[in-house]
């Protein structure tokens, strides 16, 4: 009986892994080949200009909280005079894009899952087909083009708000003039750092959408189904964000080197 | 012509339909009858090929749904108007979007087209003045009524299914649905599935009959012959509801 339940469940993640992947081959052949621009602005609206305020208070915060945070660190061995330099590449390689992800897979995966969620239940998605329109076509492949186009760019102006939160801080708390910080901030701005920068939120994006579609279209069971599908979806989101983030962070440390 | 040929389909180790045979001829409507959950929606299911048999055909004018791939099945599928149990209408999108949406999709007429066919349609159902509405300002009769302008929007629907279209409704406004449903067919001409399991409304409404019980037909034919025969199921089916 074990091994049957155990061979009933590897068939169950087999058969999901399968279900994902084709959702996502679908979607990217959707978008080369039947490119739907009204629906993806429309989704890079709603998903990105949406999430604004959310993305840039937690950037706000994590700035001032990290150059605090180094800043009492630092200044026992005389080096707040790095502190623009440290905060900018915590901002940059990790913090910045991992918490904007972290904050829109609250907001963003839990809503897509949601919707898409009441739509299977409600037979809106059946509907769809039954029309002759593939719901990956018409709601899938939209929404991941908008994670990944709107993530990098919202990361972008959380991490420079960040930045400047930092400043803040820095000039009020640690006393470290204003010049001396954004020449730290400058040192930091190098390719290995930027591609880490524009990656990460990329590919977390990618799978902060990806991810809420895929529970989404799978909703079974009214509205609780729809709640369980939703949390499901939402820490599903955040481990693999976190996951990634590891893995990324480590390939591009393999490819650069240690340089900062 | 839609053909069910020897279709059993099973969901795990449940079997659902059961060597299921069917016919319904070209622009005629058949009324499949029988007790919640005895696999009645399954059977449209198989039409539209959103679920393939475990075993035995479907055929659709001679097209065996099975066999169609994805893109054949969504291009199949676009001659098909499917009206299901509570409408299934996007409630993101305002009534006149509903029924514009099938045009958006697969035409490239311009807005001004779109328009005026929508408002054809809404007018044919009946429900011209809630073009602007929210289908979650629409009651359950609406709701149906927009559902079959939704389905009929494509140019020429050869299948028109219906899933319980009755259900749930007061009966002045089933009546007036399966009215509806009557007219759909002698304008479109289309060969017609009906789910149901109010016999009045199929008498409405069909013109073949199959009785289906612990997944099996057990009847099939016209009015009379249905009336007259022996199996206790169905006159047990026909006392109560009479």
């Amino acid at each position: 009986m074990p091994v049957r339940r155990a061979l009933l469940f590897l068939t169950g993640v087999l058969v999901s892994v399968q279900d994902f992947t084709m959702m996502i081959v679908k979607s990217f052949r959707y978008l080369i080949f039947h490119f739907r621009m009204r629906e993806s602005l429309f989704e890079m609206d709603r998903l990105g200009v949406g999430s604004i305020p959310i993305v840039f208070l937690a950037n706000l915060f994590a700035g001032l909280d990290m150059a605090l945070q180094f800043s009492v660190v630092m200044a026992p061995y005389g080096a707040s005079n790095l502190l623009g330099r440290v905060v900018a590449t915590s901002i940059i390689r990790d913090m910045g894009p991992v918490l904007a992800s972290l904050v829109m897979s609250a907001r963003v995966t839990a809503g897509i899952t949601s919707e898409l969620g009441m739509m299977a239940t409600t037979q809106q998605i059946e509907a769809l087909l039954v029309m002759g329109v593939d719901p990956v076509d018409r709601l899938i492949a939209p929404k991941i083009l908008a994670g990944m186009v709107m993530l990098p760019a919202l990361s972008v102006v959380g991490d420079l708000l960040g930045v400047l939160a930092g400043l803040m801080v820095a000039q009020l708390g640690a006393h470290v003039p204003a010049p001396l910080y954004w020449s730290g901030v400058r040192s930091a701005l190098t390719l290995p750092n930027l591609v880490n920068g524009m990656l990460k939120p990329f590919v977390f994006g990618f799978i902060l959408v990806a991810i809420g579609c895929f529970y989404g279209l799978r909703t079974t069971g009214g509205a609780q189904g729809v709640g369980r599908a939703t949390t499901k979806a939402v820490v599903s989101a955040a481990i693999w964000i976190l996951i990634a983030n590891f893995m990324i962070s480590k390939f591009l440390i393999d490819v650069w080197g240690w340089k900062l | 012509m839609i053909r069910l040929e020897k279709v059993t389909v099973a969901y795990g180790e449940q079997i659902v339909l059961e060597g299921i045979d069917l016919e319904v001829p070209t622009g005629k409507t058949m009324v499949i009858l029988g007790e919640s959950g005895s696999g009645k929606t399954t059977i449209l299911k198989c039409v539209l090929g959103t679920l393939h048999p475990v075993s035995g055909r479907v055929l659709a004018n001679d097209l065996e749904v099975g066999k169609l791939t994805d893109e054949e099945l969504l291009r199949f599928r676009q001659r098909m108007g499917m009206v299901f149990q509570e409408g299934a209408l996007f409630d993101s999108l305002t009534v006149g979007e509903n029924v514009a949406f099938w045009l958006w999709e697969h035409t490239t007429l311009s807005d001004d087209k779109v328009e005026e066919r929508v408002r054809m349609l809404l007018q044919f159902v009946g429900l011209e003045s809630s073009i602007d509405q929210m289908p979650s300002d629409l009651s359950g009769g609406m709701r149906r009524r927009v559902a079959i302008a939704r389905a009929m929007a494509a140019e020429d629907p050869a299948f028109m299914l219906y899933d319980e279209p009755t259900t749930g409704l007061d009966p002045f406004t089933s009546k007036s649905i399966c009215d509806l449903m009557r007219r759909v067919q002698r304008e479109f001409k289309s060969t017609n599935i009906v789910v149901t399991h109010d016999l009045t409304d199929a008498y409405r409404v069909g013109d073949l009959f199959t009785f289906i019980k612990d997944a099996k037909v057990i009847a099939t034919g016209t009015r009379q012959e249905i009336e007259h025969s022996s199996d206790p199921f169905i006159q047990t089916f026909i006392s109560l509801d009479s």
